[in-house]
Protein backbone atom coordinates (compact mmCIF):
# COMPACT_ATOMS: atom_id res chain seq x y z
CA UNK A 1 0.00 0.00 0.00
CA UNK A 2 2.59 2.60 0.86
CA UNK A 3 4.57 1.47 -2.08
CA UNK A 4 1.64 2.26 -4.24
CA UNK A 5 1.11 5.80 -2.32
CA UNK A 6 4.73 6.51 -3.24
CA UNK A 7 4.68 5.19 -6.58
CA UNK A 8 1.47 7.52 -7.45
CA UNK A 9 3.13 10.50 -6.04
CA UNK A 10 5.52 10.12 -8.01
CA UNK A 11 3.85 9.64 -11.26
CA UNK A 12 1.68 12.90 -9.79
CA UNK A 13 5.47 15.02 -9.69
CA UNK A 14 5.87 14.38 -13.08
CA UNK A 15 3.41 17.05 -13.81
CA UNK A 16 4.61 19.18 -10.24
CA UNK A 17 5.13 22.20 -13.45
CA UNK A 18 1.40 22.01 -13.61
CA UNK A 19 0.70 21.42 -10.65
CA UNK A 20 2.43 25.40 -9.59
CA UNK A 21 0.76 26.73 -12.77
CA UNK A 22 -2.83 25.99 -11.42
CA UNK A 23 -1.75 27.23 -8.04
CA UNK A 24 -0.11 30.35 -10.04
CA UNK A 25 -3.93 30.69 -11.71
CA UNK A 26 -5.55 29.95 -8.20
CA UNK A 27 -3.45 32.69 -6.50
CA UNK A 28 -4.01 35.21 -9.54
CA UNK A 29 -7.67 34.48 -9.30
CA UNK A 30 -7.77 35.43 -5.75
CA UNK A 31 -5.66 38.76 -5.94
CA UNK A 32 -7.39 40.12 -8.97
CA UNK A 33 -11.18 39.39 -8.33
CA UNK A 34 -13.33 38.80 -5.97
CA UNK A 35 -15.06 35.81 -6.64
CA UNK A 36 -13.57 32.98 -4.57
CA UNK A 37 -15.58 30.49 -4.94
CA UNK A 38 -14.48 29.75 -8.22
CA UNK A 39 -10.78 29.13 -7.08
CA UNK A 40 -11.10 27.44 -4.14
CA UNK A 41 -13.38 24.96 -6.59
CA UNK A 42 -10.71 25.15 -9.25
CA UNK A 43 -8.14 24.08 -6.79
CA UNK A 44 -9.76 20.92 -5.47
CA UNK A 45 -11.27 19.76 -8.43
CA UNK A 46 -8.13 19.98 -10.64
CA UNK A 47 -6.13 18.05 -8.17
CA UNK A 48 -8.75 15.51 -7.81
CA UNK A 49 -8.54 14.84 -11.53
CA UNK A 50 -4.55 15.18 -10.79
CA UNK A 51 -4.81 11.88 -8.57
CA UNK A 52 -7.54 10.14 -10.78
CA UNK A 53 -4.78 10.80 -14.12
CA UNK A 54 -2.43 8.30 -12.14
CA UNK A 55 -4.82 5.42 -13.36
CA UNK A 56 -4.12 6.15 -16.81
CA UNK A 57 -0.40 6.26 -15.96
CA UNK A 58 -0.77 2.70 -14.83
CA UNK A 59 -2.90 1.87 -17.52
CA UNK A 60 -0.11 2.50 -20.28
CA UNK A 61 1.44 0.26 -21.92
CA UNK A 62 -0.21 -2.53 -19.70
CA UNK A 63 1.33 -1.11 -17.14
CA UNK A 64 -1.56 -3.53 -15.11
CA UNK A 65 -0.53 -6.40 -15.80
CA UNK A 66 3.21 -6.04 -14.16
CA UNK A 67 1.31 -3.94 -11.02
CA UNK A 68 -0.88 -6.80 -9.90
CA UNK A 69 2.31 -9.30 -9.78
CA UNK A 70 3.79 -6.89 -6.93
CA UNK A 71 2.83 -7.40 -3.62
CA UNK A 72 -0.67 -5.85 -3.61
CA UNK A 73 -3.59 -7.09 -4.18
CA UNK A 74 -6.63 -5.59 -6.46
CA UNK A 75 -8.59 -4.75 -3.18
CA UNK A 76 -5.39 -2.78 -1.92
CA UNK A 77 -5.20 -1.43 -4.99
CA UNK A 78 -8.55 0.66 -5.57
CA UNK A 79 -8.81 1.29 -1.50
CA UNK A 80 -4.79 3.35 -2.10
CA UNK A 81 -6.78 5.23 -5.22
CA UNK A 82 -9.56 6.40 -3.20
CA UNK A 83 -6.84 7.21 -0.24
CA UNK A 84 -5.04 8.88 -2.26
CA UNK A 85 -8.02 10.82 -3.65
CA UNK A 86 -9.17 12.10 -0.46
CA UNK A 87 -5.59 12.70 0.85
CA UNK A 88 -4.66 15.18 -1.97
CA UNK A 89 -7.86 16.16 -2.69
CA UNK A 90 -8.54 17.39 0.85
CA UNK A 91 -4.75 18.88 1.26
CA UNK A 92 -5.57 20.83 -1.90
CA UNK A 93 -9.36 22.08 -0.50
CA UNK A 94 -7.25 22.86 2.60
CA UNK A 95 -4.73 24.78 0.75
CA UNK A 96 -7.27 26.61 -1.53
CA UNK A 97 -9.14 27.58 2.01
CA UNK A 98 -6.53 29.06 3.70
CA UNK A 99 -5.35 31.09 0.49
CA UNK A 100 -9.32 32.12 0.21
CA UNK A 101 -8.69 33.20 4.05
CA UNK A 102 -5.82 35.34 3.69
CA UNK A 103 -6.98 36.68 0.39
CA UNK A 104 -10.67 37.56 2.05
CA UNK A 105 -8.92 39.24 5.35
CA UNK A 106 -6.17 41.32 3.14
CA UNK A 107 -8.90 42.70 1.09
CA UNK A 108 -11.84 42.62 3.18
CA UNK A 109 -14.12 41.83 0.79
CA UNK A 110 -16.60 39.10 2.21
CA UNK A 111 -16.75 37.97 5.79
CA UNK A 112 -14.97 34.89 6.76
CA UNK A 113 -18.15 32.95 7.40
CA UNK A 114 -19.32 32.91 4.02
CA UNK A 115 -15.97 32.48 2.77
CA UNK A 116 -15.96 29.02 4.74
CA UNK A 117 -19.19 28.13 4.51
CA UNK A 118 -18.44 28.30 0.23
CA UNK A 119 -15.25 26.06 0.86
CA UNK A 120 -17.53 23.61 3.48
CA UNK A 121 -20.07 23.27 0.12
CA UNK A 122 -17.32 22.70 -1.92
CA UNK A 123 -15.96 19.94 0.06
CA UNK A 124 -18.96 17.49 -0.65
CA UNK A 125 -19.37 18.18 -4.28
CA UNK A 126 -15.76 17.38 -4.66
CA UNK A 127 -15.97 14.11 -3.08
CA UNK A 128 -19.08 13.04 -4.61
CA UNK A 129 -16.93 14.28 -8.07
CA UNK A 130 -14.09 11.70 -7.32
CA UNK A 131 -16.89 9.32 -6.27
CA UNK A 132 -17.88 9.50 -9.90
CA UNK A 133 -14.81 9.58 -11.65
CA UNK A 134 -12.88 6.51 -10.06
CA UNK A 135 -15.23 3.81 -11.19
CA UNK A 136 -15.28 5.26 -14.49
CA UNK A 137 -11.60 5.54 -15.02
CA UNK A 138 -10.47 2.23 -13.35
CA UNK A 139 -13.69 0.51 -15.76
CA UNK A 140 -12.88 2.40 -19.55
CA UNK A 141 -9.23 3.16 -18.59
CA UNK A 142 -8.10 6.69 -19.85
CA UNK A 143 -9.59 7.78 -23.00
CA UNK A 144 -12.90 5.86 -23.13
CA UNK A 145 -12.79 7.16 -19.21
CA UNK A 146 -12.95 10.21 -20.38
CA UNK A 147 -15.36 9.95 -22.66
CA UNK A 148 -17.89 8.16 -20.25
CA UNK A 149 -17.12 10.84 -17.60
CA UNK A 150 -18.34 13.36 -19.78
CA UNK A 151 -21.24 11.47 -20.13
CA UNK A 152 -21.77 11.00 -16.18
CA UNK A 153 -21.42 14.60 -15.14
CA UNK A 154 -23.75 15.52 -18.51
CA UNK A 155 -26.49 12.74 -17.08
CA UNK A 156 -25.89 14.12 -13.57
CA UNK A 157 -26.47 17.69 -14.73
CA UNK A 158 -29.78 16.92 -16.29
CA UNK A 159 -31.00 14.74 -13.54
CA UNK A 160 -30.03 17.85 -10.76
CA UNK A 161 -31.88 20.10 -13.24
CA UNK A 162 -34.87 18.15 -13.27
CA UNK A 163 -35.00 18.01 -9.65
CA UNK A 164 -35.06 21.60 -9.62
CA UNK A 165 -37.57 22.10 -12.32
CA UNK A 166 -39.82 19.04 -11.04
CA UNK A 167 -40.10 21.06 -7.64
CA UNK A 168 -41.02 23.86 -9.06
CA UNK A 169 -43.17 22.75 -11.63
CA UNK A 170 -44.95 20.03 -9.46
CA UNK A 171 -44.82 20.84 -5.94
CA UNK A 172 -44.38 24.69 -6.41
CA UNK A 173 -41.33 24.46 -4.21
CA UNK A 174 -38.25 27.01 -5.75
CA UNK A 175 -34.98 24.84 -4.00
CA UNK A 176 -32.44 27.45 -5.73
CA UNK A 177 -34.93 30.17 -3.29
CA UNK A 178 -34.71 27.88 -0.53
CA UNK A 179 -31.05 27.15 -0.31
CA UNK A 180 -30.06 30.72 -0.56
CA UNK A 181 -32.53 32.04 1.08
CA UNK A 182 -31.48 29.63 4.28
CA UNK A 183 -29.94 31.02 7.52
CA UNK A 184 -26.42 30.46 8.05
CA UNK A 185 -26.91 28.01 11.16
CA UNK A 186 -29.44 25.53 8.99
CA UNK A 187 -26.59 26.06 6.02
CA UNK A 188 -24.14 24.54 8.29
CA UNK A 189 -26.12 21.44 9.28
CA UNK A 190 -27.14 21.21 5.49
CA UNK A 191 -23.53 20.97 4.62
CA UNK A 192 -22.80 18.44 7.71
CA UNK A 193 -25.15 16.15 6.05
CA UNK A 194 -23.92 16.87 3.11
CA UNK A 195 -20.03 15.78 3.61
CA UNK A 196 -21.90 12.84 5.34
CA UNK A 197 -24.26 11.80 2.45
CA UNK A 198 -20.95 12.30 -0.13
CA UNK A 199 -18.79 9.87 1.68
CA UNK A 200 -21.32 7.52 2.37
CA UNK A 201 -21.81 7.88 -1.54
CA UNK A 202 -17.55 7.64 -1.73
CA UNK A 203 -17.90 4.09 -0.11
CA UNK A 204 -20.21 3.10 -2.72
CA UNK A 205 -18.42 4.05 -5.11
CA UNK A 206 -15.59 2.12 -3.47
CA UNK A 207 -17.62 -0.77 -2.89
CA UNK A 208 -18.29 -0.57 -6.94
CA UNK A 209 -14.93 0.09 -8.06
CA UNK A 210 -13.82 -2.89 -5.86
CA UNK A 211 -16.13 -5.31 -8.09
CA UNK A 212 -14.91 -3.66 -10.88
CA UNK A 213 -11.42 -4.14 -10.70
CA UNK A 214 -12.06 -8.05 -9.09
CA UNK A 215 -13.36 -8.94 -12.55
CA UNK A 216 -10.70 -7.39 -14.75
CA UNK A 217 -8.17 -9.07 -16.79
CA UNK A 218 -5.02 -8.27 -17.49
CA UNK B 1 7.25 -24.71 -5.83
CA UNK B 2 4.68 -24.77 -8.67
CA UNK B 3 2.10 -26.95 -9.56
CA UNK B 4 -0.29 -26.77 -12.35
CA UNK B 5 -2.77 -29.34 -12.96
CA UNK B 6 -5.16 -29.24 -16.44
CA UNK B 7 -5.35 -25.12 -16.35
CA UNK B 8 -7.97 -24.52 -18.77
CA UNK B 9 -9.04 -21.47 -20.43
CA UNK B 10 -11.19 -20.74 -23.08
CA UNK B 11 -11.07 -17.97 -25.68
CA UNK B 12 -13.15 -17.85 -28.95
CA UNK B 13 -10.37 -19.61 -31.02
CA UNK B 14 -7.98 -20.72 -28.64
CA UNK B 15 -8.13 -23.25 -25.44
CA UNK B 16 -5.82 -24.06 -23.05
CA UNK B 17 -5.23 -26.98 -21.04
CA UNK B 18 -1.98 -27.29 -19.31
CA UNK B 19 -0.36 -29.27 -16.54
CA UNK B 20 3.04 -29.00 -15.34
CA UNK B 21 5.27 -29.00 -12.10
CA UNK B 22 8.14 -27.37 -11.14
CA UNK B 23 10.92 -28.65 -8.79
CA UNK B 24 12.88 -26.84 -6.12
CA UNK B 25 16.21 -26.08 -7.28
CA UNK B 26 15.43 -26.39 -11.01
CA UNK B 27 15.41 -23.82 -14.06
CA UNK B 28 11.85 -25.13 -16.25
CA UNK B 29 11.70 -23.77 -19.81
CA UNK B 30 7.98 -23.23 -21.65
CA UNK B 31 9.09 -22.90 -24.86
CA UNK B 32 6.76 -22.35 -28.09
CA UNK B 33 5.67 -20.87 -31.29
CA UNK B 34 3.92 -16.90 -30.54
CA UNK B 35 0.40 -17.70 -29.71
CA UNK B 36 1.14 -21.46 -28.59
CA UNK B 37 -0.28 -20.28 -24.91
CA UNK B 38 2.90 -19.58 -22.98
CA UNK B 39 1.98 -16.01 -21.74
CA UNK B 40 -1.62 -17.06 -20.93
CA UNK B 41 -0.07 -19.77 -18.80
CA UNK B 42 1.68 -17.40 -16.96
CA UNK B 43 -0.81 -14.86 -16.59
CA UNK B 44 -2.94 -17.73 -14.82
CA UNK B 45 0.08 -18.23 -12.29
CA UNK B 46 -0.33 -14.84 -11.30
CA UNK B 47 -3.96 -14.59 -10.91
CA UNK B 48 -3.99 -11.93 -13.47
CA UNK B 49 -6.62 -13.65 -15.78
CA UNK B 50 -9.31 -15.46 -14.73
CA UNK B 51 -9.40 -19.39 -15.12
CA UNK B 52 -12.01 -22.10 -16.60
CA UNK B 53 -10.39 -24.85 -14.48
CA UNK B 54 -7.49 -26.71 -13.10
CA UNK B 55 -5.85 -26.26 -9.72
CA UNK B 56 -2.67 -24.12 -10.11
CA UNK B 57 -0.38 -24.94 -6.25
CA UNK B 58 2.31 -22.23 -5.95
CA UNK B 59 5.12 -22.36 -3.02
CA UNK B 60 2.39 -24.99 -1.63
CA UNK B 61 -0.62 -22.69 -1.71
CA UNK B 62 -3.54 -22.57 -3.84
CA UNK B 63 -3.35 -19.63 -6.55
CA UNK B 64 -6.44 -18.54 -4.59
CA UNK B 65 -5.26 -17.96 -0.90
CA UNK B 66 -2.04 -16.75 -2.19
CA UNK B 67 -1.75 -13.44 -0.41
CA UNK B 68 0.36 -9.80 -1.02
CA UNK B 69 3.16 -11.20 1.24
CA UNK B 70 3.00 -14.28 -0.20
CA UNK B 71 3.82 -12.17 -3.31
CA UNK B 72 6.91 -11.34 -1.97
CA UNK B 73 8.55 -14.59 -2.58
CA UNK B 74 7.93 -14.04 -6.68
CA UNK B 75 10.12 -12.38 -8.88
CA UNK B 76 8.00 -11.78 -12.10
CA UNK B 77 9.22 -10.52 -15.80
CA UNK B 78 5.86 -10.43 -17.82
CA UNK B 79 6.58 -9.94 -22.24
CA UNK B 80 4.27 -6.97 -22.40
CA UNK B 81 4.17 -5.04 -19.28
CA UNK B 82 5.97 -3.42 -16.94
CA UNK B 83 6.79 -0.30 -14.46
CA UNK B 84 4.86 2.68 -16.01
CA UNK B 85 7.35 4.03 -18.58
CA UNK B 86 6.99 7.27 -17.33
CA UNK B 87 8.91 6.78 -13.96
CA UNK B 88 13.02 6.37 -13.86
CA UNK B 89 14.98 4.00 -12.03
CA UNK B 90 15.16 6.80 -9.01
CA UNK B 91 11.87 6.67 -8.75
CA UNK B 92 11.93 2.68 -8.38
CA UNK B 93 14.02 2.24 -5.78
CA UNK B 94 11.71 3.92 -3.09
CA UNK B 95 8.42 2.16 -4.36
CA UNK B 96 10.45 -1.33 -4.91
CA UNK B 97 11.71 -0.38 -1.04
CA UNK B 98 8.62 0.07 0.07
CA UNK B 99 7.05 -3.05 -1.37
CA UNK B 100 9.04 -5.44 -0.50
CA UNK B 101 10.44 -6.13 2.91
CA UNK B 102 13.58 -7.89 1.80
CA UNK B 103 14.43 -5.58 -1.17
CA UNK B 104 18.24 -5.83 -1.35
CA UNK B 105 19.27 -1.88 -2.54
CA UNK B 106 22.71 -2.30 -2.35
CA UNK B 107 22.82 -4.93 -4.79
CA UNK B 108 20.50 -3.37 -6.83
CA UNK B 109 22.13 -0.29 -7.16
CA UNK B 110 25.10 -2.28 -7.62
CA UNK B 111 23.27 -3.94 -10.54
CA UNK B 112 22.36 -1.26 -12.00
CA UNK B 113 26.02 0.56 -12.47
CA UNK B 114 27.00 -2.74 -13.81
CA UNK B 115 24.88 -2.74 -16.71
CA UNK B 116 25.17 0.90 -16.86
CA UNK B 117 21.85 1.50 -16.93
CA UNK B 118 20.46 5.61 -16.17
CA UNK B 119 19.16 6.48 -13.05
CA UNK B 120 17.47 9.71 -14.00
CA UNK B 121 15.80 8.92 -17.54
CA UNK B 122 11.96 7.48 -18.15
CA UNK B 123 11.89 4.27 -18.93
CA UNK B 124 10.26 4.69 -22.12
CA UNK B 125 12.98 6.38 -23.70
CA UNK B 126 15.78 3.37 -22.74
CA UNK B 127 16.67 0.98 -25.32
CA UNK B 128 15.24 -2.68 -25.59
CA UNK B 129 18.20 -3.90 -23.97
CA UNK B 130 18.31 -1.70 -20.88
CA UNK B 131 14.50 -2.23 -20.50
CA UNK B 132 14.98 -6.44 -20.51
CA UNK B 133 17.97 -6.05 -18.11
CA UNK B 134 15.74 -3.60 -15.81
CA UNK B 135 12.80 -6.47 -15.52
CA UNK B 136 15.00 -8.96 -14.24
CA UNK B 137 16.84 -6.54 -12.22
CA UNK B 138 13.86 -5.87 -10.56
CA UNK B 139 12.28 -9.72 -10.10
CA UNK B 140 15.61 -10.77 -8.81
CA UNK B 141 16.20 -8.31 -6.19
CA UNK B 142 14.32 -8.85 -3.64
CA UNK B 143 15.32 -11.99 -2.62
CA UNK B 144 12.39 -14.38 -4.59
CA UNK B 145 12.20 -17.61 -4.08
CA UNK B 146 10.24 -18.01 -7.51
CA UNK B 147 11.23 -16.58 -10.63
CA UNK B 148 8.78 -16.48 -13.33
CA UNK B 149 10.01 -15.58 -16.39
CA UNK B 150 7.68 -14.21 -19.28
CA UNK B 151 9.92 -13.97 -22.88
CA UNK B 152 12.95 -12.16 -20.77
CA UNK B 153 15.08 -12.45 -23.60
CA UNK B 154 12.43 -10.98 -26.63
CA UNK B 155 13.96 -8.91 -29.17
CA UNK B 156 17.51 -8.90 -27.46
CA UNK B 157 20.62 -9.39 -29.40
CA UNK B 158 23.02 -12.05 -28.34
CA UNK B 159 25.43 -9.93 -26.13
CA UNK B 160 22.16 -8.55 -24.29
CA UNK B 161 20.88 -12.14 -23.79
CA UNK B 162 24.12 -13.71 -22.45
CA UNK B 163 23.89 -10.92 -19.82
CA UNK B 164 20.62 -11.50 -18.71
CA UNK B 165 20.88 -15.40 -18.87
CA UNK B 166 24.23 -14.86 -16.75
CA UNK B 167 21.76 -12.71 -14.05
CA UNK B 168 19.86 -15.65 -13.69
CA UNK B 169 22.59 -17.59 -13.35
CA UNK B 170 24.27 -15.95 -10.73
CA UNK B 171 20.63 -15.79 -8.80
CA UNK B 172 20.00 -19.40 -9.33
CA UNK B 173 23.76 -20.11 -7.31
CA UNK B 174 23.04 -18.13 -4.13
CA UNK B 175 20.39 -20.52 -3.00
CA UNK B 176 19.85 -24.11 -3.88
CA UNK B 177 15.95 -23.86 -3.33
CA UNK B 178 15.88 -21.08 -5.75
CA UNK B 179 13.52 -21.91 -8.86
CA UNK B 180 12.76 -20.59 -12.42
CA UNK B 181 10.04 -20.71 -14.92
CA UNK B 182 11.00 -19.42 -17.84
CA UNK B 183 9.32 -18.93 -21.50
CA UNK B 184 10.93 -18.57 -24.72
CA UNK B 185 10.65 -18.87 -28.66
CA UNK B 186 14.62 -19.03 -28.88
CA UNK B 187 15.67 -22.18 -28.13
CA UNK B 188 18.74 -21.50 -27.97
CA UNK B 189 18.51 -19.63 -25.00
CA UNK B 190 17.18 -22.53 -22.60
CA UNK B 191 19.21 -24.82 -23.98
CA UNK B 192 22.17 -23.66 -21.38
CA UNK B 193 20.17 -22.79 -18.66
CA UNK B 194 16.97 -25.14 -18.41
CA UNK B 195 16.92 -28.22 -16.87
CA UNK B 196 14.05 -29.72 -18.25
CA UNK B 197 11.51 -28.35 -21.16
CA UNK B 198 7.98 -28.32 -21.81
CA UNK B 199 6.99 -27.72 -25.04
CA UNK B 200 3.34 -26.21 -25.64
CA UNK B 201 1.67 -26.22 -29.10
CA UNK B 202 -1.69 -24.76 -29.34
CA UNK B 203 -2.74 -24.88 -25.58
CA UNK B 204 -1.50 -28.20 -24.81
CA UNK B 205 2.16 -29.65 -23.84
CA UNK B 206 3.03 -32.03 -26.09
CA UNK B 207 6.43 -32.63 -25.05
CA UNK B 208 8.02 -32.88 -21.21
CA UNK B 209 11.84 -33.57 -21.19
CA UNK B 210 15.14 -32.83 -19.25
CA UNK B 211 17.39 -30.65 -21.49
CA UNK B 212 20.16 -33.23 -21.48
CA UNK B 213 18.02 -36.05 -22.53
CA UNK B 214 16.77 -34.01 -25.11
CA UNK B 215 20.35 -33.21 -26.45
CA UNK B 216 21.58 -36.55 -26.08
CA UNK B 217 18.98 -38.86 -26.68
CA UNK B 218 16.57 -37.12 -29.12
CA UNK B 219 17.82 -37.25 -33.21
CA UNK B 220 16.35 -37.46 -36.48
CA UNK B 221 16.76 -39.93 -38.82
CA UNK B 222 17.04 -38.92 -42.72
CA UNK B 223 15.79 -41.86 -44.96
CA UNK B 224 14.45 -42.62 -48.37
CA UNK B 225 11.16 -44.54 -48.64
CA UNK B 226 12.97 -47.66 -48.94
CA UNK B 227 14.58 -47.13 -45.99
CA UNK B 228 11.70 -45.79 -44.30
CA UNK B 229 9.58 -48.87 -45.33
CA UNK B 230 12.31 -51.19 -43.48
CA UNK B 231 12.33 -49.02 -40.77
CA UNK B 232 11.00 -50.30 -36.80
CA UNK B 233 9.22 -47.42 -36.02
CA UNK B 234 8.53 -48.13 -32.40
CA UNK B 235 11.15 -44.87 -30.64
CA UNK B 236 9.66 -42.92 -33.76
CA UNK B 237 8.06 -39.82 -32.11
CA UNK B 238 7.15 -38.20 -35.58
CA UNK B 239 7.87 -38.31 -39.39
CA UNK B 240 7.64 -35.84 -41.94
CA UNK B 241 7.84 -36.30 -45.78
CA UNK B 242 10.64 -34.59 -47.27
CA UNK B 243 12.16 -34.04 -51.12
CA UNK B 244 14.37 -36.89 -50.24
CA UNK B 245 12.07 -39.11 -48.20
CA UNK B 246 11.34 -39.16 -44.89
CA UNK B 247 13.17 -37.12 -41.85
CA UNK B 248 11.67 -39.21 -38.24
CA UNK B 249 12.36 -37.60 -34.94
CA UNK B 250 13.26 -40.22 -32.24
CA UNK B 251 13.89 -40.17 -29.23
CA UNK B 252 16.26 -43.38 -28.99
CA UNK B 253 19.18 -42.19 -31.22
CA UNK B 254 21.33 -45.13 -29.76
CA UNK B 255 19.01 -47.72 -31.13
CA UNK B 256 19.14 -46.57 -34.24
CA UNK B 257 22.35 -46.15 -34.61
CA UNK B 258 22.82 -49.56 -33.66
CA UNK B 259 20.72 -51.29 -35.59
CA UNK B 260 20.84 -49.60 -38.59
CA UNK B 261 24.16 -48.28 -39.29
CA UNK B 262 23.74 -46.88 -42.68
CA UNK B 263 20.95 -44.83 -41.84
CA UNK B 264 21.80 -40.25 -41.20
CA UNK B 265 21.56 -40.03 -38.21
CA UNK B 266 22.01 -36.10 -37.15
CA UNK B 267 21.87 -35.05 -33.60
CA UNK B 268 18.80 -33.20 -32.85
CA UNK B 269 18.66 -29.57 -31.98
CA UNK B 270 15.90 -28.13 -29.66
CA UNK B 271 14.49 -25.93 -32.70
CA UNK B 272 14.28 -29.50 -35.01
CA UNK B 273 12.57 -31.17 -32.33
CA UNK B 274 10.03 -28.52 -31.77
CA UNK B 275 9.52 -28.39 -35.86
CA UNK B 276 8.99 -31.68 -35.60
CA UNK B 277 6.97 -31.94 -32.78
CA UNK B 278 4.51 -29.60 -34.62
CA UNK B 279 4.71 -30.31 -38.11
CA UNK B 280 5.60 -34.34 -38.02
CA UNK B 281 2.78 -36.69 -38.09
CA UNK B 282 2.27 -38.95 -34.96
CA UNK B 283 3.60 -42.53 -35.62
Amino acid sequence: MKGLLVKDFKLMMLQKNFLLLILAIVIGMMVFTDDMAFPLGFLSFVVSLFTVSTISYDDFDNGNAFLFTLPITRNNYVIEKYSLGLLFGCIAWILATVLGIIATVLKGTLPITDLLLVSLIILPIMIIIQAIMLPFQLKFGGDKGRIAMIGAFGGLAIIALIIVKGANIIFDIDLVHILNTLPTVSMGLLVVIAVIVALLLLLISMKISLSIMNKKEF
Amino acid sequence: MLNIEHLKKHYDNFSLDCSLELMSGCVTGLIGQNGAGKSTTFKAILGLISTDGGNITILGKDIKDFTAKDKEDLGVVLSDSGFSGYLKIKDIIPILQNMYTKFDKSFFIEQIQRFQLPLNKQIKDFSTGMKAKLKVLVAISHNAKLLILDEPTAGLDVIARDELLEMLREFMEKDEERSILISSHISSDLESLCDNLYMIHDGKIILHEDTDVLLSDYALLKVDAEQYGKLDKQFILRSKKETYGYSCLTNQKQYYIENYPKIAIEKGTIDEVITMMIRGTEQ
